[in-house]
């Protein structure tokens, strides 16, 4: 019995469900599980293909009191839900595991190929005898993770100290290439990205900040903000939507680019959009449960917002 | 049999493109971590054989969104009148290179819906003039990986329905064997040379049971708890439905660009969206993603087949591989035998008791529990 899976059936003592992984051979990777009893409960573990962010689903679950297994950067997510009310912190129980980072599972099929077993040890992964280095396969997020201890947690799983994050480094190319462009070669870049959205929703049902999900703006006639069809002016301009209305309030999770079927680099734009809002007002959201996100409190008329605070 | 070695398949799409018709093949995108779609190729492109695309060639025939008509109002002689313009049928000729088995199988079941046959039920124009103008040109496959299940359907990789030309990896290139007229065009053309060679032995995927699968179904229909445990790590995002080769869901909207004039299109929908039944009143029949789930497990493997005679799963595996949510469907069609036995007539959990019990309207006996609001 592994400390995580002890840990759990405690926690079940007192919540009705706790969410975390399970290893699944189909995937040769961890999808997520909802345990409802210590039997259940068993077969919970955590590795490096842990990717999703199981917060997604607290808003959903406000009437029950629910555990949840949680990366730090997934914790950021639950601070950032609390302190937006959409999550009691008296009906959360957090299990707080030491993360070395998750890995990109495109990579991974692209090195590997789908549902072979993943070994991740001593700095290397491992499958069907081909190796790569660790770092090369971890999401970007991961890089620098500034997130490794985490922020609140009832139950700790492990060591948080024990885990050194990735060292940092930039998406390949891209973000360099992405910062030199005019404002006109940006216009285009997005024109062409946008061009393969099938607008699934799936960046948006994947956030765990996106609770609005069924009165969303992108898919509504009321307001009939954007059109119906699926095209790049209408893809694009939902999805400004949904990243204006995350301003102050993404955690920079990654989970809309994993969730992303045709590869839009979403976290070119959210991190754009997070760093100003780090710079403007001093605020990276989901770091204090007590504070108010900038944009919802800020007042145009009394623009008196203290970056101190 | 015909056969064309590997470094002259860019001739054949070559010679296809001079034909006149544009060709779709599978390709990395561009700033992408192998992230492969169907897409058009004009000559430069590098194709992609080797991974599995994303999305399904189902754009081909049913694009994600097509106008049917454009209107406009006018005043004549203090009256307003309204003009409308149809949308030409689609008279362009396609070809998709590199569609897999269970892509074409799915064409040949979304034909049992859209083109029945003369005099038997309304036949899409706008589908039926795609799908005339299409060729698709089938790799077969000679391996897989764990989330293909295609062998649960019959002949898995080996089968032939949707498919014009079958091209089989060999040594040093493709053997091509026509299943069509359209095929058999394209397998004379003189980058093709005869071979002696026979066809190499296809994959055979993992597979589930689907006997009786449609009456499993309805069997379980009723079961909202096992509906909701099945789901619980679906997010209701419509990737799976989008993906699909099979799904075929559109809605038909209005879109104006002035307050003069507008057009009306039909664009691919989700049956896991929660605005797919949302009624104009507020009242929504499939309130959770349970409800919206177990529809789209029903559609595939019980409404469609009763209706069709097709299932509508091929086996492609995208919804498993590539579910944001990590949900696989396997697990629920397993699922669905167990329900069946464990719920005997007149042995089912009485009463609901969750926020959306006893609403009328809602489909089924009503949710059970306080995850029914999901």
């Amino acid at each position: 019995m592994t400390e995580l899976v002890t840990k759990i059936q405690e926690v079940l003592n007192e919540a009705d469900v706790v969410l975390g992984w399970v290893h699944s051979a189909a995937a040769g990777a961890a999808v997520p599980a909802w345990f409802h009893n210590a039997v259940e409960a068993e077969a919970a573990v955590f590795d490096s293909t842990c990717v999703h962010n199981l917060a997604v689903h607290l808003p959903r679950l406000q009437d029950r009191t629910a555990g949840i297994v949680a990366k730090g950067c997934d914790i950021r997510s639950v601070v950032q839900l609390i302190s937006e009310g959409q999550v009691r912190r008296d009906r959360v129980r957090i299990i707080s595991v030491p993360c070395p980072g998750v890995v990109d599972v495109k990579k991974v099929w692209r090195c590997f190929g789908y549902g072979k077993k993943l070994i991740d040890a001593g700095g290397q992964v491992e499958m069907e005898g081909k190796t790569a280095p660790r770092e090369e396969i971890l999401l970007w997020k991961c890089r620098g993770c500034r997130d490794t201890a985490p922020l609140i947690s009832d139950v700790v799983v492990g060591d948080p100290a024990g885990v050194a994050p990735p060292s940092p480094a930039e998406r390949t190319g891209l973000r360099e290439r992405f910062d030199a462009m005019t404002p006109a070669e940006r216009r285009r870049f997005w024109q062409e990205q946008f061009s393969r959205c099938i607008r699934c929703n799936a960046c948006r049902e994947a956030c765990p900040l996106c609770f609005c999900r069924d009165v969303c703006t992108m898919q509504t006639r009321e307001p009939h903000w954007t059109g119906g069809q699926i095209n790049a002016r209408e893809a694009e301009m939902a999805q400004h939507i949904r990243i204006n209305h995350l301003a102050g309030r993404c955690t920079g999770c990654e989970e809309c680019e994993r969730a992303c079927p045709v590869g839009i680099p979403l976290m070119l734009l959210l991190e754009e959009q997070n760093r100003a809002v780090e710079k403007l007002f001093g605020y990276r959201a989901g770091t204090d449960p007590e504070a108010k996100p900038p944009l919802l409190v800020f007042d145009i008329d009394n623009d008196t917002w203290d970056s101190e605070r | 049999m015909r056969f064309i070695a590997t470094d002259r398949i860019p001739g054949l799409l070559g010679r296809l493109v001079e034909s006149g018709m544009s060709v779709w093949a599978p390709q990395v995108v561009k700033d992408t971590v192998n992230t492969v779609l169907f897409a058009p190729w004009t000559g430069l492109e590098e194709i992609s054989l080797d991974a599995y695309t994303m999305l399904s060639a189902k754009q081909l025939v049913l694009p994600a969104t097509e106008r049917l008509f454009s209107y406009r109002y006018t005043l004549e002689g203090g009256r307003e009148r309204i003009g409308i313009e149809p949308s030409p049928p689609a008279d362009k000729e396609t070809a998709v290179f590199g569609a897999r088995a269970c892509d074409a199988r799915a064409l040949a079941a979304l034909d049992a819906l859209f083109l029945p046959e003369e005099g038997s039920g309304y036949r899409d124009p706008g589908y039926a003039a795609h799908r005339a103008g299409l060729t698709v040109i089938t790799l077969a496959c000679t391996t897989c990986d764990s989330a293909c299940f295609c062998s649960s359907f019959g002949k898995g990789p080996a089968e032939t329905a949707g498919s014009d030309l079958i091209l089989y990896p060999v040594e040093g290139g493709l053997l091509a064997e026509p299943v069509t007229e359209k095929g058999s065009q394209i397998a004379a053309f003189d980058i093709f040379e005869d071979s002696e060679q026979s066809k190499p032995e296809l994959a055979t995927t993992a597979c589930i049971d689907l006997e009786g699968i449609g009456d499993k179904f309805l069997g379980a229909f009723n079961d909202l708890d096992f509906w909701q445990r099945a789901t619980e790590n679906c997010l209701s995002c419509g990737y799976c439905t989008y993906a699909c080769p099979a799904c075929h869901c559109f809605n038909i909207f209005d879109e104006m660009s002035s307050d003069r004039e507008g057009e009306r299109c039909r664009s691919w929908d989700a049956c896991m969206f929660y605005v797919y039944t949302l009624e104009t009143s507020g009242h929504n029949p499939r309130p959770s993603i349970a409800h919206r789930y177990r529809n789209r497990v029903g559609h595939k493997f019980s409404y469609y087949p009763a209706n069709q005679g097709e299932l509508l799963c091929t086996g492609c595996g995208r919804c498993i591989r590539n579910c944001p949510g990590g949900l696989d469907v396997r697990n629920v069609l397993k699922g669905l035998a167990a329900v069946e036995a464990a719920t005997e007539p007149g042995t089912r959990k009485p009463g609901p008791s969750g926020p959306e019990a006893g609403k009328p309207g809602t489909e089924g006996p009503s949710a059970n529990g306080p995850e029914a609001a999901r």
